[in-house]
């Protein structure tokens, strides 16, 4: 009864609740992430010329160009132009910007384009059709021809052994000049001076090695005016040997060590002299690393810092360079220091500041002197390795205060202002490529005294329940002294805010590729509880990820796991990786439903062990193809094979998700007969593509039998569009891009086809097996009854899941992800109906069913986007779980953007919302009580008096 | 002491004129007519016996009379049933406080007359009409009946009959796979 008074209370409501701009960042998180910020292309800027705040930017090494707010992490623009380029897979990116200059010009492969660097709207982009850009700088030098606003930007671009040097218009994008350099040297660099434009080619030396090649060039018409060649070829093998080229100063520098690492050698750009400043190395170990850094401004001294990295310390070196001369001096030393450190360099107006951050410490110094400025002990010291850092300094009177962002090899990216950590972006979770919830082990020990009760006799379990509760009294003073404090809080935040004993903060365990291993928690805005390496390996192919109470194993596909415990973080165990390679990883549930167990699959489709359920069967893919049955104790010959017909290709292939509840067997039409489900969770739907011919067969297998219960094959697929199925209950759902030119009808573009599936096309018919309890699919069984529709689309479906609640009551939603805006959308089911009638207005049966006119074409709605107005970027897959309330869904995506919300696909049923005041509740109750306080003794004393004056 | 008790004091005047008959109206007062519905002649209760004078006289009669009114109870419940009819047409078949309310009215109804039908005819019940109020008796219970009908018509077509199979799809039960199969499709 309670059943179908909640089936009908949810069919009352309606079926679509959009998320409302007062809920996001309520219900919902979600970490935009850059990547790891490229280390010479991230920098603090100010965007406006009117104030003094600056924003970070940077591009990553996902090509994505970025900037983000100093002051608390968030990002404020982003753009990907990985997909504007070719070949994006070219190198690094390259990410320019000047102060006071409202654009930042970034370049990757043969693409330039600048974005107002206040809002990242684009400005212009130009692609170069002759080869691949190799530097690029902006041009700080106001020149005659200089229009106002935005600089012009040089760009080198390397095409098969040609140098070009080009000038591009700040302000259209348009080439000002071009210089083409044919002598056949490898186009390096570009750098400029307050006065000439510098073109750095590597010259092949006659035996081995290169000669640095600096062309000079006249800015406004890019005419060569002179070159040098500065013998280095003893020194320069690689064009990675030359560790600077200074740009944008009034003496921009060339800097190379010699291969023993015992002097440094340094070349005022545009003069001839050769500076050799011998290395005083005292560490007693070899250096690993040289960086150098120098002020890219043009006003600023000429001073520059040379940083050296040994394995267990580092030093650093301040140098001046004289204007006139074009000497190169040394001023001080920064001291050596054991562990990590890492250098960054500032500008206030000609002044120079090199920030270092150590291990414990923060230092800043002037580039004149050798003294300390400000110091701060870091407040939470970080035994993750500093990779980078750009600073900024400001000077207040004769204190300086600084901030830095600061990336730490494993993925953090962090701001430091004056020792104290202000925000850290996790930016390794960019590679996220598995995820699952975390089972706490809190409610372990209720669930297991209740399955105790459960097994015991009558009297047994009742003794037992009344020792348990005897028992929980020792909470109760606990329970008695928050009581005020819980009612207060209950009363004054409203109830959505207050779920999460609901099991609405969950705890998700993420993979990243890199090996980590983190926990989000979504009841905390997704914030980082704790983070891991897990394994050391640069490509951590996760295949499954298991949670059992207080733990979570993840297996990859080498044979090895990791069991790392979900409260801690902490490995709890480590299995080895075995020889072969693991296709995928069967979950088995024991009998007794407390553990699972796995089963690796080789790549072939056969499982590497024989697993021991025994009524249990296994459905593997193989890598070529084949979807494959197996029975237990046999891995050797699978039970059944499924090939496609000859040309198609098995592409994808889904089943039903593990929590998949059905709420009622049959679906009630409008004149109360029943439509009954056809209900398999052995169902598999096998997606197959043929590429020649362009169609796509979905084939719904029977997993134990392997027979083919429904096939439908879709002429005019192009299948290198993404085709993305889903299914749940008796339904499954795929989307495609189509062209279908037929005589009865056609259609071209993405499409969405749903199936429902029924026992048979009666109403009030269970078919041949009628009420029987239970069948066995060995047997001949009836084939279900078929209706299936398919719907026009705007934009593709990269992937499809489905919402999942605890006892399936409340409709579902089809959660798409959308990979061309960046959104995920959650279509309610009732609207992807393949009952709607066609052509015709429902009679009143079906509008009393819920069906309304079919229209072909489907819009998503603003109401289904789950991500509201966010830019949910690159999102490879959309987990769902129930919770305790029947009307919630948690949502967690994962890919490139971490993304997590709250689904209620019947609109919140069984919490009370934000209108319902307690308070004003409470205060009501009060003042009625109050009222009838005062008036009974009023009404009792006229009663009396009434019955005397009688 | 006989004599010191005193005589009884007079009748007040109201006594008086309450015994005496009323006197004769002057001339000017009887060509007043009477007011509307006053009856000048004698009291009830000569009318009275002059009644029962005449049914004591007739049994047959009264029997006859007790018959009609008896019949006239029987039917009445059916004169309820266009009323109702349409009154039940009218309020639609959505469960709404107001349709509930008229249902159960009109289920009411039919049931306390089912169950108080010996009090109703009571009053005709005598030896001799015993017989005959039987078939009354049945007349008014197929009107009850009807009007019971009408109830179940309505509860019906607002769908509270649990006739159809969607009614009892709770308590069916989802077929049961005997073999179960495992996915390893990532």
């Amino acid at each position: 009864m309670w059943l179908q008074a909640a089936l009908f209370f949810a069919a009352c409501l309606s079926p679509a609740a959009a998320i409302y701009s007062d809920e996001v960042d309520h219900i919902d998180f979600h970490h935009a992430l850059l990547g790891t910020p490229s280390p010479d292309s991230t920098f603090f800027l100010k965007p406006f010329t009117s104030s003094n705040a600056s924003l970070i930017y940077t591009i990553s090494d996902k090509l994505l160009v970025g900037a983000v707010n100093p002051r608390d992490g968030a990002l404020v623009w982003r753009q990907n132009i990985s997909r504007s380029a070719d070949s994006p897979a070219h190198g690094a990116g390259l990410l320019r910007g000047l102060d006071g200059n409202d654009a930042v010009v970034a370049a990757v492969d043969n693409y330039i384009a600048s974005w107002s660097a206040q809002d990242g709207k684009l400005g212009w982009e130009h692609r170069v059709s002759e080869g691949v850009v190799g530097d690029l700088e902006l041009l700080e030098l106001e020149d005659a021809t200089a229009t106002s606003g935005v600089r012009d930007t040089i760009a080198v671009v390397a095409s098969e052994g040609n140098g070009i040097v080009k000038r591009l218009d700040g302000n259209t994008g348009k080439t000002v000049w071009e210089y083409k350099d044919a002598s056949g040297d490898i186009p390096f660099q570009v750098s400029s001076s307050s006065t000439e434009v510098f073109y750095i080619s590597l010259h092949s030396a006659m035996l081995k090695g290169f000669k640095i090649k600096v062309t000079v060039l006249d800015p406004l018409t890019g005419r060569q005016t002179r070159h040098q060649i500065l013998n280095s070829e003893a020194d320069v093998a690689t064009p990675e040997s030359v560790l600077y080229v200074g740009a944008n100063s009034a003496s921009p520098i060339i800097v190379w060590a010699d291969k023993s690492q015992k002097s440094l050698k340094v070349n005022v750009i545009g003069t001839k002299e050769v500076t050799s400043i011998a290395i005083d190395n005292t560490s007693g170990s070899g250096i690993r690393q040289i960086t150098v850094h120098a002020p890219h401004k043009l006003n600023a001294l000429p001073h520059f810092l040379v940083h050296f990295e040994t394995e267990a310390g580092a030093w650093a070196e301040v140098y001046h360079v004289d204007l006139v001369s074009a000497k190169v001096t040394k001023a001080y030393r920064l001291p050596y220091l054991s562990g990590q450190s890492a250098v960054a360099v500032s500008v206030i107006d000609a002044n120079v500041y090199f920030t270092r951050v150590t291990d414990l410490e923060a230092v800043v110094v002037s580039s004149a002197s050798h003294g300390i400025l400000g110091r701060w002990d870091l407040q939470k010291p970080s035994s993750d390795i500093a990779l980078h850092s750009v600073s900024e300094v400001v000077a207040k009177g004769k204190s300086v205060a600084v901030r830095t962002a600061l990336f730490r090899k494993y993925g953090d990216w962090q701001l430091i202002r004056n020792g104290q950590i202000e925000w850290t972006r996790h930016e390794g979770l960019i590679d996220t490529v598995a995820a699952t919830w975390a089972e706490t082990d809190a409610q372990e020990d209720l669930a297991h005294e209740l399955e105790v009760e459960g097994h015991e006799t009558l009297y047994g379990a009742y003794l037992h329940r009344v020792k348990r509760h005897v028992r929980d009294l020792e909470h109760l003073p606990d329970w008695l002294k928050d009581l005020p404090k819980r009612i207060l809080s209950s009363i004054l935040t409203d109830e959505v805010s207050n779920l999460d004993s609901f099991g609405l903060a969950k705890s998700v365990i993420v993979a990243t590729k890199s090996g980590r291993v983190y926990a989000l928690d979504t009841g905390n805005h997704g914030a980082v509880s704790w983070g891991i390496q897990a394994v050391e390996t640069s490509d951590w192919n996760v295949k499954a990820m298991l949670t059992s109470p207080g733990v979570v194993t993840i297996y990859s596909d080498d044979g090895g796991s990791v069991t790392v415990d979900v409260s801690t973080g902490e490995i709890v165990s480590r299995i080895e990786p075995s020889t072969s390679k693991l296709h995928s990883i069967a979950v088995f549930e024991i009998q007794d439903g407390s553990s699972l167990a796995t089963v690796g699959v080789r790549e072939d489709g056969t499982p590497v062990a024989a697993f021991a359920n025994e009524d249990g069967f296994l459905v593997t893919t193989s890598i070529d193809g084949r979807v494959l049955g197996w029975a237990a104790k046999d891995n050797k010959t699978p039970v059944w094979e499924f090939v496609p017909p000859s040309g198609q290709k098995v592409v994808e292939a889904t089943a039903r998700p593990a929590h998949d509840p059905v709420a009622s067997i049959g679906r009630v039409l409008g004149n109360r007969s029943v439509l009954y489900k056809y209900l398999n969770p052995n169902l598999a739907l096998v997606t197959a593509v043929n590429e020649q011919t362009h169609t796509a067969s979905f084939y719904l297998l029977d997993g134990v039998s392997g027979n083919v219960i429904h096939a439908s094959t879709q002429a005019g697929v192009d299948s290198t569009q993404p085709i993305a199925s889903a299914m749940s209950e008796n339904w499954f759902a795929y989307s495609f891009w189509g062209d279908v030119d037929g005589s009865e009808s056609s259609a071209k573009g993405y499409q969405l086809v749903i199936s429902e599936l029924y026992e048979s096309p009666l109403p009030n018919d269970r078919g041949l097996l009628d009420s029987a309890t239970n069948y066995s699919s060995t047997a001949i069984l009836p084939l279900p009854y078929v209706i299936s529709q398919a719907f026009m689309i705007p934009e593709s479906i990269s992937h499809m899941a489905v919402t999942q609640t605890r006892q399936g009551i409340t409709t579902r939603q089809l959660l798409c992800t959308l990979p061309s805006s960046n959104s995920i959308v959650g279509i309610p089911r009732p609207v992807l109906d393949p009952r709607r009638p066609v052509d015709r207005d429902p009679t009143a049966a079906e509008a009393e069913e819920g069906l309304f006119r079919y229209a072909p074409y489907l819009d998503f709605d603003g109401k289904w986007y789950l991500s509201h107005t966010r830019d949910v970027a690159g999102i490879n897959a959309v987990l769902s779980r129930p919770t305790l309330l029947e009307s919630t869904s948690l949502i967690f995506a994962y890919g490139s953007d971490i993304f997590g919300t709250r689904a209620t696909p019947s609109q919140a049923f069984d919490i009370l919302g934000k209108s319902f005041s307690k308070l004003q509740l409470v205060l009501t109750v009060v003042a009625l009580g109050a009222g009838v306080a005062v008036l009974a003794p009023m009404t009792r004393k006229k009663q009396v008096n009434a019955l005397w004056r009688a | 002491m006989s004599q010191a008790r005193l005589p009884p004091p007079p009748p007040p005047q109201w006594v008086v004129s309450l015994n005496s008959p009323m006197p004769r109206p002057s001339k000017a007062a009887s060509s007043i007519p009477d007011p509307p519905g006053f009856s000048s002649s004698r009291g009830g209760k000569q009318r009275q016996q002059q009644q029962q004078q005449s049914i004591t006289k007739r049994p047959d009669e009264t029997d006859a009379l007790k018959m009609k009114k008896a019949w006239e109870i029987a039917i009445a419940p059916s004169k309820q049933i266009p009323m109702n009819a349409i009154m039940m047409y009218m309020s639609g078949n959505s469960l709404q406080i107001f349709s509930i309310m008229m249902v159960l009215m009109l289920f009411k109804g039919p049931i306390q007359g089912l169950i108080g039908i010996n009090a109703a005819f009571a009053k005709y019940e005598t030896p001799s009409t015993h017989s005959r109020l039987l078939g009354v008796k049945v007349v008014y219970i197929l009107m009850q009946l009807a009007l019971l009908c009408l109830g179940i018509w309505k509860v019906n077509a607002m769908g509270l009959l649990p006739t159809t199979r969607s009614d009892w799809l709770a308590w069916e039960s989802e077929r049961q796979p005997l073999e179960r199969a495992h996915f390893a499709f990532r």
